[in-house]
């Protein structure tokens, strides 16, 4: 081969990769990008939804009345709680479920199914299921409590329950998907390092305290990322149950989003609350990105 | 020279023969157009009702009948989510070419300048009042397709069974509702739309309430009026309701509806759209279900569906025409078999077969000659978002025990800043 030869064909290999790259990032440009850069401009404006392109710039109006309107931390309160409850308590239970069946026993598979039933059924057909179980007339749960002599319970119209029936059917659907995680994390904890634990006379805490927890530590890590992620965006369970209601004890930003864009038809506002709901997301990748960069650091040492 | 001019003429006559054969063949193919088969979409949420959206389909599908070359398509979309998608659709330059909308909806799509003027439709038809709302700023954009207008609904056996009397204020409501659950055990006393979360249905049925109690929602000066002692005193019989024990706290009103369908409800508050879906097909029969005026002093609110045409639409000629059909005798006489007791765009009185066979219509025909919007005046189009603050009022009054003058007093605040 002549040395042009070899030079064209080193330039192309030079190419290449960028040659694979380039379907992904078009798609990433047309469909992510740019509709959230969209977005962001929308935010500055005051578009309607009814005309959508005929909005004009704002500049900060909108954000300036954000932060005027007491419904707007009403919102960010709910968002935040709904948020840190369910990776608690959604993280908390997978972990516990997959340590559970991570061991062989009789009927594991079954189990297993059963356990990831939550996480296989889409939102809002378990949203309904759920509302039914809930009815304070006909729901099994007060069926339950009926037979129990305590009576009925406003699972979902009551300012002290509401919060805490839409984070119940949020952690059934959630914990199955952190049990997954970390089951596959838990698969790849050395067996030895366990065994030589226990031989020297390490008890089953301290084992998973000091081998097993480590190891399924980043997994754990992103599980937790994602699981807050989409419980900033969660939209249907909410809707679905209480609408944002009672009181707007369940209003979250998502649920304002919608309120203001289809209610009020105004884009921009909507927008607007898109825009704080983006900075919180990334507000909570960048503490995953910096826990992260420290593990490594440790590691390192 | 002479040959050449000669020439020249012919030529020149020549391409205006041409020119002219064009123009020719191209208005003939105009014309051929007109007369070729169109598709016309037509959005509504109550394609979708069970035997009525199926009655209502059959009644303007006559319409083809007489024009082979349209064929009607439905855009059947579910009434929770009609407004965000119809908004949406149109917002995008997209969606049907006629839609039959809510009247809040219309006023918005009105506002935003997507339907066109349907003055040729108009012309010659005998609408009535319903018809009132249909012209903005002096354009007929809108035709009425129903007005469903509210009232108490019962069940009579039940009501007989407990002997007790069709309530006229709420006190007696309360105490009928009482009476009808312990005389049938399981019988639900009454129901009624009662949480934020079916917003758009609950601030149009709580007009009810209000008007029932002398509320306009704006002054003398058209200026928004929420904290007055009319409001407070509806918001206050609401919650004496709420409270009394006879309502299924925490039923959706589709639940509520199957419930008085299946004989299992006394009293309720309903339009005659939605005793209509009652009194079809289920367990209650029709003649055993009647209406009363609502327990209060004054007349009620109506629900009202507008008829519009978008001007997005590629064939809105042809979609003029169906309009036009449909304000006239045929489609009205169609209409009338299909939609109850609802009031029409043109007075077509409901027939007494149908009144002996449906005891509780004829009250919703008379009701309907003094009921008002659920819009408020001269702030159509911000209805929602101002009701938005006056049912979290009612919310905080029901849910939290707030004092109601305080709570709507924070409503006006609110609103105040807004508006």
């Amino acid at each position: 081969m002549s040395a042009n030869g070899l030079k064209n064909r080193s330039g192309l290999v030079k190419l290449l990769p960028y040659a694979f790259i380039l379907p992904p990032m078009i798609y990433l440009v047309v469909f992510m990008f740019w509709p959230l850069s969209r977005q962001m401009y929308m935010s500055l404006t005051n578009t309607r939804i009814v005309n959508p392109n005929r909005g004009r710039f704002i500049g900060l109006g909108n954000y300036e009345r954000l932060i005027e309107d007491p419904a707007f931390y009403v919102s960010l309160k709910a968002t935040l709680v709904y948020t840190v409850l369910t990776v608690l308590i959604g993280i908390a239970l997978g972990v516990v479920a997959a340590l559970a069946i991570d061991r062989p026993f009789k009927g594991r598979a079954v189990v297993r199914a059963i356990l990831l039933f939550g996480w296989a059924v889409p939102g809002v057909a378990a949203s309904l299921i759920w509302l039914w179980m809930y009815n304070e007339r006909s729901g099994v749960f007060n069926r339950m409590t009926e037979l129990l002599g305590i009576g009925r319970f406003s699972w979902l119209t009551s300012t002290d329950y509401a919060l805490g029936s839409v984070l119940a059917v949020t952690v059934w659907q959630v914990a199955p998907f952190v049990m997954l995680v970390v089951l596959a994390a838990l698969q790849s904890v050395p067996q030895e390092v366990r065994e030589a634990a226990r031989i020297d006379g390490a008890d089953g805490i301290s084992t998973f305290r000091a081998v097993t927890l480590p190891h399924i530590r980043p997994s754990i890590q992103l599980a937790a990322l994602l699981v807050a992620v989409w419980s900033i965006r969660r939209f249907d369970i909410i809707y679905l149950l209480t609408g944002g209601g009672p009181l707007g004890s369940t209003s979250t930003l998502v649920v304002k989003l919608r309120q203001t864009a289809f209610e009020g038809h105004e884009l921009g506002m909507a927008s607007a609350y898109g825009a704080v709901g983006l900075a919180l997301a990334l507000m909570v990748a960048a503490v995953h990105y910096t826990v992260e960069q420290r593990r490594m650091k440790r590691m390192s040492r | 020279m002479f040959d050449r001019i000669r020439r020249r003429k012919l030529l020149a006559t020549a391409a205006v023969a041409a020119l002219a054969l064009t123009v020719g063949l191209g208005a003939g193919e105009t014309h051929a157009q007109s007369s070729e088969k169109v598709t016309l979409k037509l959005a509504n949420s109550q394609w979708l009702d069970a035997l009525r959206g199926k009655n209502l389909w059959a009644a303007v599908t006559k319409y083809q009948e007489t024009n082979p070359n349209v064929t009607l398509e439905q855009e059947a979309i579910p009434s929770a989510e009609f407004a965000d998608k119809l908004t949406t659709e149109m917002g995008a330059g997209q969606g049907p070419d006629v839609a039959m909308m809510q009247e809040g909806l219309f006023y918005a799509i009105a506002d935003a300048g997507f339907l066109v003027d349907l003055s040729a439709a108009a012309d010659g038809a005998k609408l009535n009042k319903s018809n009132e709302n249909g012209v903005i700023d002096g354009k007929r954009l809108g035709v009425a397709w129903q007005r469903a207008v509210y009232a108490l609904i019962y069940n009579k056996p039940l009501i007989d069974a407990a002997n007790a009397k069709v309530p006229t204020t709420v006190d007696e409501l309360i105490a009928s509702a009482k009476a009808a659950s312990a005389a049938t055990p399981g019988v639900i006393g009454f129901t009624a739309r009662h949480q934020i979360n079916d917003f758009s249905g609950w601030f149009m049925d709580f007009q009810s309430w209000a008007y029932g109690y002398g509320v306009n929602w704006v002054d003398a000066n058209g200026k928004l009026t929420i904290n007055t002692p009319e409001a407070v005193a509806a918001i206050t019989a609401f919650k004496k309701t709420y409270d009394a024990g006879i309502m299924p706290i925490g039923d959706s009103f589709p639940t509520q509806r199957t419930r008085f369908k299946e004989k299992h409800a006394a009293f309720s508050i309903d339009n005659s759209g939605g005793t209509l879906n009652i009194a079809s097909g289920g367990a209650l029969q029709s003649g055993d279900l009647y209406a009363a005026p609502m327990p209060f002093k004054n007349p009620g609110a109506h629900q009202q569906i507008f008829v519009g045409v978008s001007s997005h639409g590629k064939h809105q000629k042809e979609a003029i025409a169906f309009v036009k059909w449909l304000v006239g005798s045929v489609g009205q006489q169609a209409l009338r078999d299909a939609s109850g007791p609802d009031a029409l765009a043109t007075d077509v009185p409901v027939s007494d077969a149908y009144s002996k066979a449906n005891p509780w219509a004829p009250t919703f025909v008379k009701l309907a000659e003094t009921s008002r919007s659920t819009l408020i005046k001269g702030y159509e189009v911000e209805t929602a978002q101002i009701m938005r603050f006056v049912m979290q009022a009612v919310e905080k009054v029901i849910l939290a025990n707030a004092d109601p003058k305080t709570a709507l007093a924070e409503a006006q605040s609110a609103i105040d800043k807004q508006f």
